[in-house]
């Protein structure tokens, strides 16, 4: 990406052009020739000419110099006009006048005239008054400018930060799955395949698009707790002794205990999901399950995705206790219940997509 | 602007020092204007419409003449016009145009010294 030009040619955004409204033309060329050499100056004869040029562009003025006695269209008029407009906000208008009267002045305050100058002008008077505005104006419009750009970088930095956690969380869990000599791929899959489950099936029912983001990304670390579990067990190519099946179920207990000992991801939004899902993994919907014998609707229905989706990928592929099944076999034995005990329901959402989430399979 | 000529338009009301000041210092600028104050019509249009008993006229004329009178720093006559606009507006047409004696007066100087000074 092109570095980011933190101010760009701010200077070319601020207007520099002051417009000067009086019907007496000696009136115009005295203001004119005050700010001749800092503004360019524009001249209206009258009120309406005055309130078409302001209309017609009021983000190319600096200021306004108003007359309040004119013919076609009094000052008053045009401010009322502006008001209606709701230009005053951004452009200062300033009021130049023979007769401020008190009624005059009072309408023209609370119409939103930035200042009332009276005539003849004094110069220095005239010059430092709506000078000072101007500048006031153009050092806002530069800030509220730096503010946005400001705050477009930090919504950049925020998503890079949202990308970095789900980098280290997806290489975490990668670290572990390399131990039993699986690729990264498996939870990048499960993240994948719970992902598409809930979004494109009735199981993701009442889950927000974040929710179904913060599951996903609780799904990588569904088997953290295998750090816990000693070589000899997690890459034994043969079947485990009743034994080492024990340490072994013990890996969804440890890993919900290793992610609650996480303080940054309490803070996620991720959190609670990940630790649910760590633990109840390898429930089952029959309650044979474990570590706590949870049955039926007792299961999470994002455990209950993530354990059909880790069923579905450790048969799709080559583990070190087996070989990668084709695909029909894999999806008769999960109908026949060889792997596991599911919701009905999840198994009639998962086969209704089945045909989309095998092209995860297919050679790249 | 040499002193024999600025000090003919000082005695004859002009406020030179702060009209040049309007001006930002452009002596040339200021020429311009006082020439030209000889050539408006306003003060012609005032003493008609006083004759012709032209309320709305007159004020116009009287504030126009006030406004220009301001700006070249013609103190008397702008003091004059200041009083007059402001007898006009609180509806004392008489007193407004009993100034008029005053007001002539004053313009005569005024106009007076402008020719003289810039020969015309």
């Amino acid at each position: 990406m092109a570095p980011v030009n933190l101010y760009p040619d701010l200077a070319s955004n601020v207007p520099t052009t002051l417009l000067v409204v009086d019907d007496d033309e000696i009136n115009r060329l005295i203001l004119g020739n005050i700010f001749a050499s800092q503004y360019t100056i524009q001249e209206a004869s009258n009120g309406r000419e005055g309130l078409e040029k302001i209309l017609a562009g009021p983000e190319r003025l600096c200021a306004v110099l108003l007359d309040v006695m004119m013919p076609e269209m009094d000052g008053i008029q045009v401010l009322r006009h502006l008001k209606e407009a709701d230009v005053l906000r951004r452009l200062p208008v300033f009021l130049i006048t023979a007769e401020a009267s008190g009624s005059v002045m009072k309408e023209a305050y609370e119409l939103g005239v930035m200042d009332v100058i009276s005539k003849p002008v004094i110069p220095y008077v005239v010059q430092r008054r709506v000078q000072s505005v101007i500048e006031l104006y153009q050092a806002r419009r530069r800030l509220s400018h730096v503010v946005e750009i400001q705050q477009s970088e930090l919504l950049e930095k925020a998503q890079k930060i949202v990308e970095l956690n789900m980098g280290m969380i997806e290489a975490l869990s990668a670290a572990i799955e390399f131990r039993n000599g699986e690729s990264g791929e498996h939870v990048h899959r499960i993240h994948d395949i719970t992902e598409f489950l809930l979004t494109n099936t009735p199981l993701g029912e009442g889950l927000t698009p974040d929710e179904i983001g913060q599951i996903s990304l609780a799904a990588i670390m569904h088997d953290v707790g295998k750090i816990a579990i000693p070589d000899a067990i997690l890459n034994k190519p043969g079947k485990l002794t009743p034994e080492e099946f024990e340490i072994m179920k013990t890996h969804t207990i440890q890993g919900a205990h290793l992610l609650e000992k996480i303080p940054q991801l309490r803070e996620s939004g991720s959190y609670h999901y990940a630790c649910d899902i760590a633990r109840h993994h390898h429930e089952r919907w029959d309650g044979r399950g474990y570590p706590d014998g949870l049955k039926g609707d007792e299961i999470s229905i994002w455990a209950q995705v993530v354990s059909l989706a880790d069923v579905y990928d450790a048969l799709s592929c080559k583990r070190v206790y087996k070989d990668a099944f084709p695909r029909q076999k894999v999806l008769d034995m999960i109908r026949e219940g060889q792997c596991g005990a599911f919701n009905p329901q999840l198994l009639e959402c998962f086969f209704s997509v089945e045909e989309r989430l095998h092209r995860l399979y297919e050679p790249k | 602007m040499d002193t024999r000529k600025n000090e003919r338009l000082i005695a004859a009301g002009i406020d030179t020092a702060s009209a040049l000041e309007r001006m930002m210092g452009n002596e040339m600028l200021l020429e311009r204007f006082l020439k030209r104050f000889l050539d408006d019509p306003n003060f012609e249009t005032l003493k008609r419409a006083i004759a012709e008993n032209d309320q709305d006229a007159a004020l116009t004329a009287s504030h126009t003449l006030k406004g220009l009178c301001g700006n070249l720093s013609m103190t008397v006559l702008f003091d004059l016009f200041t009083r007059q606009v402001a007898a006009f507006r609180a509806g004392d047409w008489a007193g407004a145009a009993a100034m008029m004696e005053d007001i002539s007066a004053a313009y005569d100087q005024v106009t007076a010294a402008v020719r003289e000074v810039f020969a015309q």
